[in-house]
């Protein structure tokens, strides 16, 4: 069975690379206009309705949150419990990247996740970023993308916060297909589930605690700020490299004062 | 069992390869890229770590130093003008000047902060590459006291016999590309004007002074 789906992703793989080839081919844009950095954002007044109920339950409930956890909890037991979390997941960064045709990326997920696995003590311990193989998520919005599939419009989804209609998609595919939820299904363990997203939450939240705050002070238009940052971010990991720099004219000689 | 055996094999596979296959991963840097540019941002964080890691110079002191910094390493004015992007044609020359004087107040209010409350954070160049026609981007690798390290690359532009810094990318994330598309949302918001713009920056750094 195991074998059989194996082969099976490895021949769809094989598919993948030839499509991904084509698609990369084409998505040659020219970055010079302005059009370059509009933002695919017709739902905006709904988006920015989202965007601020969002915004409130974080004020109140999740940076309040993150606060405490960082304040109570020592460092390597919050480093702990990122790991672990994280490692749980390889198993969907290991089948996106096969499903993606990046073998050199599978490998090393799947590298990390033994190596953390068993040398990391199940996992709470990140040897493999120590070794030299740092995480890289994929997911499957991402090997949507890859597929040639387009951004679609931005969405900002309710507590999920910024994302677009393709990578919304691929969100609930991961979901559905996540072993951890699998097992926990099987085995009565919803409560698991929630406490394992409530603790990510407050993980993810934790770490970025004084760049948000930065941001928010500093943003004449926090919304746009935050979708400029979301799209850059995401086209830098579906590339798996920084994009493609933006051009800079030169405006000849300097403009007035 | 047999198949179950075979999959351990495969995934041991994928992971031992990985550690043989990861020399190979290492990036080709400094083919033809201009040397002064990595000397010139190596002295510039000199200068920087050197100026805010003493802690006796009274704030208002260490405002002016950022300040004098901050125009030494960067093209200010360019920044402004390519952030604008297609507003600056639509605005007087009246609106560019006060628009260029008040962007310049927003990145000393911005990042004088950071910089003031210097906590030891070091950095090393990772690597320079050609980028675009004209410039070099040093990648810079910042290691902070605590947290993981933040990759932040400069795009650095000869100028003369001088270098300045035209964007910077931190995380994949140009700094230059965020604050073009917040400014083009404050224009659109204010129905297309750019005096609804210079009206927020004003706001903006009014409160800081």
């Amino acid at each position: 069975m195991k074998l059989a789906s194996l082969s099976r992703s490895f021949l769809r793989s094989a598919t993948v690379a030839v499509l991904a080839l084509t698609a990369t081919a084409c998505a040659n844009r020219p970055a010079d206009s302005d059009a370059a950095y509009e933002v695919n954002d017709p739902l905006e007044v709904p988006n920015r309705f989202v965007f601020a109920a969002n915004e409130a339950v974080d004020v109140l409930a999740l940076r309040p949150a993150a606060e405490v956890y960082v304040g109570l909890v020592p460092d390597p037991v919050r480093d702990a419990i990122h790991n672990f979390i994280d490692n749980l997941m390889s198993p969907l960064y290991i089948a996106n990247n096969l499903l993606q045709g990046n073998f050199e990326g599978a490998q090393f997920a799947t590298g990390r996740f033994l190596t953390n696995t068993v040398l990391g003590a199940g996992g709470l311990a990140d040897v493999a970023t120590a070794a030299g193989i740092p995480e890289r998520p994929e997911d499957f919005g991402q090997t949507l993308a890859v597929w040639g599939v387009g951004d679609g419009p931005y969405l900002v989804l309710p507590l999920l916060g910024p994302s677009n209609l393709r990578d919304a998609a691929g969100y609930g595919v991961d979901t559905v297909a996540d072993p951890v939820r699998i097992w926990a299904y099987a085995h009565d363990g919803q409560g698991l589930m929630m406490a394992r997203a409530g603790v990510s939450a407050v993980d993810r939240r934790s770490e970025v605690l004084k760049s948000v705050d930065d941001l928010r002070r500093n943003s004449l238009d926090f919304y746009a700020t935050v979708r400029s940052l979301h799209q850059q971010q995401r086209r830098a990991d579906i590339a798996n490299k920084p994009g493609g720099g933006p051009e800079f004219p030169d405006f000849g000689t300097a403009p007035k004062p | 069992m047999l198949t179950r055996r075979l999959f351990v094999a495969c995934a041991a596979l994928l992971a031992v390869s990985s550690w043989a296959g990861r020399p190979l991963l290492s990036p080709a840097f400094a083919q033809n890229a201009d040397p002064g540019a990595g000397a010139f941002i190596q002295k510039l964080g000199n200068d920087a770590i050197a100026t805010f890691s003493d802690k006796s110079t009274p704030r208002d002191q260490a405002l002016v130093k950022f300040r004098t910094l901050l125009n030494q390493g960067f093209d200010v004015p360019y920044i402004g003008r390519w952030v604008l992007g297609r507003y600056w044609n639509q605005a007087t020359e009246a609106q560019q000047a006060e628009y260029q004087k008040l962007f310049e107040q927003l990145i000393v209010t911005t990042y004088a902060e950071r910089f003031i409350e210097y906590s030891g954070e070091t950095f090393r160049i990772a690597g320079t590459a050609p980028e675009g026609e004209t410039d070099t981007m040093v990648t810079t690798q910042i290691v902070r006291p605590n947290g993981p390290p933040i990759n932040v690359s400069w795009r650095v532009r000869k100028k003369g016999a001088d270098y300045k810094i035209i964007d910077m990318v931190v995380e994949n994330v140009s700094m230059g590309v965020t604050q073009r598309q917040e400014f083009a949302s404050v224009v659109q918001q204010n129905g297309g004007k750019v005096d609804g713009l210079i009206q927020a920056l004003r706001q903006k750094v009014g409160r800081a002074g």
